[in-house]
């Protein structure tokens, strides 16, 4: 009886969050050690500008979308606030998937394979196919930024708006996500490689799975208990990891690096993922921060860890003293509790242990300057 | 009475034929060249087809005049004098399903070779992504896919069974179809699909629209392994294709040529695009040969065009039980398809709720009126039938066989379905 309550508390809670949905992965760190090791990274490759969104940013679908979300302005539709980061956070490492793509290109190097076969010019120690490659994994994470925004209309209260908004918010936020993963589909092709194509196609595959088991698959097992640690990780493998693990391994496959380069970097970008969603997930935990609210997502890697850790039982007990008179989760409260036992030091040391398979992974490629880079970035996801 | 049917019509033969149509076919036949990119002699041999396209429009639209003026309703004539045009067809009247039966070999293990691809372990997920196909749809799209690829390899002296990587593409268009279909089915807020509840009824629309894509991702990676970066190519431009028209029907033109061209580009897109262009894939599979490609293209595009004008037509005089739908759904989202654009000829009141989508209140019940009093489902159909010719012009060109012909009757299915 308790349990069923408390689900529909947490359900409560959960939508709520909606609005203030971090924006990705990379977007949500604030420490300055990383911007730092990011605007130094961009240098080394030449321009980071994307061309491809660029085009799709300039092209007729997105600025008649442009111009219907402001349709939207004062509704209460999460795509308005998807629209807001893409220039909001621009500054923010939003591109740094393509960046790590980049780099590791660069880090790689020409292959000896590579310089007949492929007929094309590196510009600043890059292929132009590694450089469509990057845009093209940035349009990917982006057209799920998009649909991840749309709503189910049924749930929608009253505190939600109109429904007439509502339902021209999904149709703008299903289409814009539509068009941007069609470029990036025709783009794909135009890289001339059907295994770099299934590859990525698998990502995307990935990335929904990832989505969908995130969301729904807890409110299959019950949203109380949560998934395990190792089903967790699985699932944050597919939404945070897959997409860039697989795109490090494509660039190899496009410059016709061999298997073990092809590994590595697959390693490194999933491994990198990993330790960043970590420390995204951790900020909360570690930060001082005192008098802001604070919010977190039950499924953050620390309370994972610590539900895990204190058992079900005890876990529901905790979440029901966190629980205030009026049904509202007291966030602070609950921090406590988990800050008092060991999940945020496990996931700690989770973030320690894939930031240290990144840097061994990237070992292996000979000492560069987008070596040393990719180092720096896989050094600061351990940094808070 | 006849005069200004007449007049009607030469005017809508100007103003359509003369710009809209002929703009449109000849764009779009330009764009199938520009695509197949490793051909570049191509360019100066797609305009062909696009020129044979003219004097045989003027040639029919005056023999549709004749008959139209003299027996509105009789139809039939013009499907006996569309005979002597193609190579002999030997079919039967009795024999009306055979374009069906014939695909039929090939398609057997559609569904579960569909399912295959949408593996995914044991989750929610899954289901929704089989969720349509259940082996209710009519898998047009599959069909015409199969008969060409085996009309095609007789052509290039191939005999037996279908390539492999045919095959795959006959899925692959069904699954990217579908996809499309979740999707839109979000956009539009529609509540029924095939005669069941749509996935965003059943699941929300948050999950619908994670399906749809991992639909998409499935068909993706299965075209990419058929291995062949051409065929990747041409059925990319597809899902391009579709999210553009769909982009297309946000926005309506004033100008009334325009507008028409603008009809006609859009359903291009949204639906001929797909069949087209698997049908040329299947070709680059079994020949090198750019006019092969662009006979199958054209058949493809053709029949694309037709199949979604008799579409709209339907969704004026189908019943709510036939389509599965609920008519005049494309009113009712304000769309203004074939029947209600030649409709606004007749009677200029339309151009109004064209402009404000049907939005004000009666709009909807007003505009159905207004088609029905016209000719605008006539001209439709009629409009359907010549797309109907041409694509039995460009597979006619092909080799004997029953695949053709069944292509070419499949033609007549298309145009007298009425569901």
């Amino acid at each position: 009886m308790f349990a069923s309550a408390c689900s529909k508390l947490l359900r409560r809670l959960t939508f709520p969050i909606r609005g203030q949905r971090t924006l990705s992965l990379f977007s949500s760190t604030g420490s300055s050690s990383w911007s730092k090791v990011v605007s130094d990274a961009e240098k080394i490759v030449g321009y980071p500008t994307s061309f491809m969104s660029l085009r799709c940013l300039l092209s007729d679908e997105l600025s008649n979308v442009a111009m219907h979300i402001r349709k939207l302005v004062g509704t209460q539709h999460p795509l308005l606030n998807t629209a807001r980061g893409f220039v909001y956070d621009s500054k923010n490492n939003l591109q740094m998937r393509g960046l790590i793509v980049l780099l590791l290109s660069k880090a790689a190097g020409p292959s000896h394979a590579a310089d007949d076969a492929l007929g094309q010019d590196m510009v600043s120690g890059i292929y132009p196919s590694q450089r469509n490659l990057a845009e093209i994994v940035e349009l990917i994470n982006t057209a799920f930024l998009v649909h991840r925004g749309v709503v189910n209309l049924k749930e929608l209260t009253v505190s939600d708006g109109l429904l007439k908004d509502m339902e021209f918010g999904n149709k703008m936020a299903v289409l814009s996500g539509d068009f941007l993963l069609a470029n990036a589909c025709t783009g794909l092709a135009q890289l001339n490689n059907t295994e770099v194509v299934e590859l990525i196609s698998s990502a995307i595959g990935d990335v929904v799975q990832g989505i969908y088991y995130e969301n729904y698959s807890s409110a299959e097992d019950g949203l109380i208990d949560g998934v395990d640690v190792a089903s967790w990780k699985e699932h944050i493998f597919l939404t945070h990891g897959a997409l860039l693990a697989k795109s490090c391994e494509a660039a190899m496959l496009l410059a016709k690096h061999d298997k073990q380069a092809q590994m590595l970097a697959y390693l490194y970008g999933k491994h990198l993922s990993l330790g960043h969603k970590l420390n995204s997930d951790l900020q909360p935990f570690v930060k001082g921060g005192m008098g802001q609210p604070v919010t977190f997502s039950l499924n953050a890697a620390p309370v994972v860890f610590h539900r895990q850790l204190v058992g079900k039982d005890r876990w529901h007990q905790q979440l029901q003293q966190a629980t205030t008179l009026s049904n509202q989760l007291d966030y602070s409260k609950l921090l406590a509790t988990v800050k008092s036992e060991k999940g945020v030091s496990s996931a700690l040391d989770l973030c320690c242990f894939h930031s240290n398979k990144a840097l061994e992974a990237i070992k292996a490629f000979p000492s560069s300057k987008a070596r040393s880079a990719l180092e720096n970035i896989a050094f600061a996801v351990t940094k808070f | 009475m006849a005069a200004p049917g007449w007049r009607h019509i030469t005017r809508w033969r100007r103003g359509c034929w003369g710009t809209a149509v002929s703009e449109t076919l000849w764009p779009v036949t330009g764009r199938s060249a520009s695509s197949s990119a490793p051909f570049p002699g191509r360019v100066g041999g797609s305009s062909e087809p696009g020129n044979e396209v003219k004097p045989s429009t003027q040639i029919l639209s005056k023999s549709h005049l004749g008959f139209s003026l003299i027996r509105p309703c009789s139809r039939l004539p013009s499907v006996a004098a569309l005979q002597p045009l193609c190579c002999r067809s030997t079919h039967s009247d009795a024999k009306l399903e055979d374009p069906f039966t014939l695909a039929q070999k090939d398609l057997t293990t559609l569904y579960d070779d569909i399912k295959k691809e949408l593996f995914i372990s044991r989750t929610e997920l899954k289901s929704l992504c089989d969720y349509y196909f259940d082996g209710r749809g009519k898998a047009i799209r599959p069909i015409i896919v199969v008969l060409m690829a085996r009309a095609l390899n007789i052509h290039s002296d191939r005999s037996g069974d279908l390539l492999p990587g045919q095959k795959a593409i006959a899925m692959i268009t069904e699954m990217i179809h579908t996809a499309s279909l979740v999707h839109d089915d979000v956009i539009d807020g529609s509540d029924a699909r095939r005669g069941k509840r749509s996935l965003n009824e059943v699941w929300g629309e948050k999950k619908a629209i994670l399906a749809g894509d991992f639909i998409l991702s499935a068909a993706s990676m299965a075209l990419a392994r058929i291995g062949d970066i051409t065929v990747v190519k041409v059925l990319s431009q597809v899902i391009e294709d579709l999210v553009r028209g769909e982009f297309m029907q946000l926005g309506s033109k004033e100008n009334e040529n325009e507008r028409f061209k603008h009809y006609l580009e859009k359903t291009f897109k949204k639906t001929a695009s797909l069949i087209a262009n698997s049908c040329k894939a299947v070709s680059i599979l079994v020949s090198s040969d750019p006019e092969v490609h662009e006979i199958a293209y054209q058949y493809g595009k053709n029949v694309g065009i037709a199949f979604q004008l008799v579409d709209d037509v339907l969704d004026f005089t189908s019943g709510a039980q036939q389509l599965g739908k609920p008519s005049a759904a494309d009113l009712k989202l304000g769309l203004a398809t074939g029947p209600v654009l030649f409709a606004c000829q007749q009677f200029p009141e339309l151009h109004a709720m064209i402009m404000r989508r049907f939005s004000s209140k009666g709009d909807v019940d007003r505009a159905w009126q207004y088609v029905l009093k016209s000719d605008g489902v006539q001209q439709t159909s009629f409009l359907a039938r010549r797309y109907c010719q041409e694509a039995i012009r460009q597979v006619s060109l092909l080799r004997p066989s029953p695949e053709r012909d069944a292509l070419i009757r499949l033609t007549e299915l298309v145009l007298s379905r009425d569901k």
